[in-house]
């Protein structure tokens, strides 16, 4: 059986550098060898001290904070990774899911939260989508499916085809694919399409997806855009 | 329901007491009636005695030497009054009657027998005379010997005293009664306010829980009977509060120290590919992982503490819940949608506790779905949050068990510990509302959470929103 997350490692992420602060050794072992399989170069350390002189002196791409450590809880490390002064997303990984640890943790300005026991392609979709944000490392070619599009050069090529897709559906889908697999609510759409069309139908997104679903469909592309009634849209990839 | 209301201390001392106070009067009553009765026949046996004496006085020796009466004018007249009260008749020593009013008294004397020194009573009745006399006969010294003097009272008039002495003694009766009813007041309100304490400490009693483990019940101002209970009641407290801490650092602790190993272990049977043997060693690994979320969830349960006193908007929270479920449900085919009532719906409350109770709702609905159904989620202008699905619904006679802890329906193959409606039930109780059931036609059920809305001055108070929460939920 491979691992759904190996069938990606075709993704650019083999320059992609990971902090991971976790002080069980069995635990840090497993994450770092489930990262590098994805293809991320890993440092892994066990203690809040270490994980504050790697992240001053290296850029990294995203970190793997472990909460309970033992010189300190990892949220302290978020101000260290705040003064260094670039962005760099941070998931959580913890035993303690309470209400008050899961607010506390994102409200200290982490991007994810993952409470243990996990699988590890979960830990690996989580990590992929937060590089997939603007700015972050994976952010200028985003892949979904046999779809990538180049956000750089603004076009979306399934195989060597470039797909025909006007601006605004083009907006729609890259939004889709770096919230890869989530809700994309239809308000957060709207507010970036406003920009494009300065007079924006009520109707107008659902006619744009509409369209952007054809196209896709029709240049045989294997991901698919769920409606998600009342919230938004839902970019997934088609099940093998 | 009587035997509660006998067992109340007011009660049980208001009977005693009022049957005490009615033997009392019923003792004194009795004495004071016969005293009273006694009293008046010698005060009546006195006067006649006295009257005895004063005739007797009055007997000279006549011009024949026989004894005679001369009254004064005015005593004379008293006895010649016809139809009067007063009776008498003087005999001499050998039976003669010398005087007697009216004349038909000293006839009837006549037959009789000398009196002695004793005196004896009589009672008779005159065919002259309404009514009947009562008297007493004496043998009195006069100047000329022994006389015998019978005098006598219309009974008629001993009957007058004795209705007055029954009037008397109907007053007592009523005088007694109403000191009993003050008594038996004074009696109840003593304890009342004696007790009043008690029922304070009782209502104080009454609110601790989970969320006020620390309240200690007061002791000043207890009747000291009850002090002594309330001590041992605050005793019991400190040891269960003890006990309380532990349940709730051991819960945090156990969160930790299981989760760990079995995060590893899960991570590491990732790793390895094996034969059916490793596939059912994989599942039994993710039975256990089950397992202790569910001991855990039972164990934060009780410990729960919520902090309600925010604001949430209901269709954020259920927005934002489809929002991060919504991958979840398309995964296992079937879809989830969302309805919210045009302008933010306020609510009094905890958004992520909320948001965990809708979360549960969805989660059990999607499980219960046919494939390629739809949950839909609603909001109501008046507070309310509904959940609805196309599952099988629940029948009338499980409504209100289903969100009993450990419930879990007859062929329900999922794998719930039946714990999720009870946390939803739990949530609902620390926010001051309810969550309710019905049936949905023609299939399928409707859990709806009733919130209690935010008041309109309440309105400007910040509402803890996260716009981009979708960014960052956590998905289930």
């Amino acid at each position: 059986m491979t691992h759904p997350a190996s069938k990606q490692t075709w993704q650019r992420v083999e320059e992609l550098r990971v902090l991971l602060v976790e002080d069980e050794p069995r635990m840090s072992k497993l994450v770092s060898r489930a990262l590098v399989r994805a293809g991320f170069a890993v440092d892994a350390f066990a203690t809040c001290a270490d994980g504050r002189e790697a992240i001053s002196l290296i850029h990294y791409d995203a970190a793997i904070l472990d909460l309970g450590l033992p010189d300190g809880d990892g949220l302290t490390l978020l101000a260290t990774r705040d003064s260094v002064g670039r962005s760099i997303p941070v998931l959580i990984l913890t035993a303690r899911d309470t209400i008050e640890d899961r607010v506390g943790g994102l409200d200290a300005g982490a991007d994810d939260y993952l409470v243990k026991p996990f699988a590890m392609r979960e830990l690996i979709a989580r990590m992929k989508a937060l590089l997939r944000r603007p700015g972050s490392a994976l952010g200028s070619l985003l892949t979904a499916g046999n779809v990538i599009f180049d956000t750089i050069a603004r076009d979306v090529r399934i195989g060597n085809d470039i797909v025909a897709l006007s601006r605004r559906e083009i907006a729609i889908l890259e939004h889709l694919m770096r919230r890869l697999g989530r809700v994309v609510p239809k308000a957060v759409l709207e507010e970036k399409l406003y920009g494009i069309d300065d007079e924006l139908e009520s109707n107008a997104i659902p006619v744009h997806v509409h369209h952007l679903r054809r196209g896709l469909a029709d240049a045989g592309g294997t991901v698919q855009i769920h409606t998600v009634r009342g919230v938004g849209y839902l970019l997934t990839e088609l099940k093998a | 329901m009587i035997r509660g209301w006998l067992q109340s201390l007011q009660v049980r001392l208001a009977l005693r007491v009022a049957a005490l106070y009615i033997a009392a009067t019923v003792v004194v009553i009795v004495v004071l009636m016969s005293r009273a009765y006694d009293t008046a026949r010698s005060l009546g046996d006195q006067e006649l005695l006295l009257r005895a004496n004063d005739l007797a006085r009055y007997v000279t020796a006549g011009e024949n030497g026989l004894p005679r009466l001369e009254l004064p004018p005015n005593l004379g007249a008293m006895y010649q009054v016809p139809s009067g009260s007063d009776i008498f008749a003087i005999r001499d020593a050998n039976g003669r009657v010398i005087a007697a009013a009216p004349p038909r008294f000293g006839e009837f004397v006549a037959g009789w027998p000398g009196a002695t020194f004793e005196p004896a009573r009589f009672s008779v009745r005159l065919d002259t005379e309404p009514g009947d006399f009562d008297g007493l006969s004496i043998s009195r010294e006069t100047v000329t010997g022994l006389v015998s003097v019978s005098v006598g009272r219309s009974s008629a008039g001993a009957a007058a005293l004795y209705a007055l002495m029954r009037k008397f003694i109907h007053d007592t009766i009523w005088a007694v009664s109403i000191l009993v009813l003050a008594a038996l007041a004074v009696g109840i309100l003593g304890i009342r306010s004696g007790l009043k304490p008690v029922r304070s400490i009782s209502e104080m009693a009454a609110a601790i829980g989970p969320h006020a483990m620390s309240v200690r019940l007061p002791d000043k101002g207890l009747p000291s009977e009850i002090s002594p209970l309330v001590t041992a009641v605050n005793r019991a407290l400190d040891r269960v509060e003890q006990g309380f801490n532990i349940q709730r650092k051991f819960t945090a602790n156990a969160a930790h120290e299981l989760r760990t190993p079995l995060a590893i272990i899960t991570a590491a049977l990732e790793e390895i590919e094996g034969d059916d043997d490793f596939v059912e060693l994989k599942a039994d690994v993710a039975r256990m992982n089950r397992l202790v979320e569910q001991l855990l969830r039972v164990a934060r349960l009780d410990a729960i503490v919520l902090d309600v006193t925010g604001v949430a908007d209901l269709n954020e929270v259920a927005s934002s819940v489809v929002a991060t479920m919504a991958p979840w449900a398309l995964a296992r085919d079937r879809t989830i949608a969302f309805k919210g009532f045009r302008d933010p719906v306020l609510v009094k409350g905890n958004r992520h506790a909320i948001g965990d109770a809708i979360r549960n709702l969805v989660e059990n609905a999607v499980l219960h779905s046919p494939a390629w159904s739809e949950v839909l989620l609603r909001t109501d202008p008046d507070g309310r949050v509904s959940v609805a699905d196309r599952g099988p619904g629940i029948i009338a006679a499980d409504q209100e068990r289903i969100f009993d802890r450990f419930w879990r329906g007859k062929g329900v193959q999922f794998e719930g510990a039946g714990l999720g409606l009870a946390i939803v039930k739990e949530i609902m109780n620390a926010h001051g509302g309810r969550v309710s059931v019905e049936n949905r036609s023609p299939d399928g059920a409707i859990f709806t959470l009733h919130f209690i809305m935010v008041d309109r001055e309440d309105e400007d108070s910040p509402v803890s929103r996260h716009k981009s929460a979708y960014g960052k939920a956590v998905p289930p």
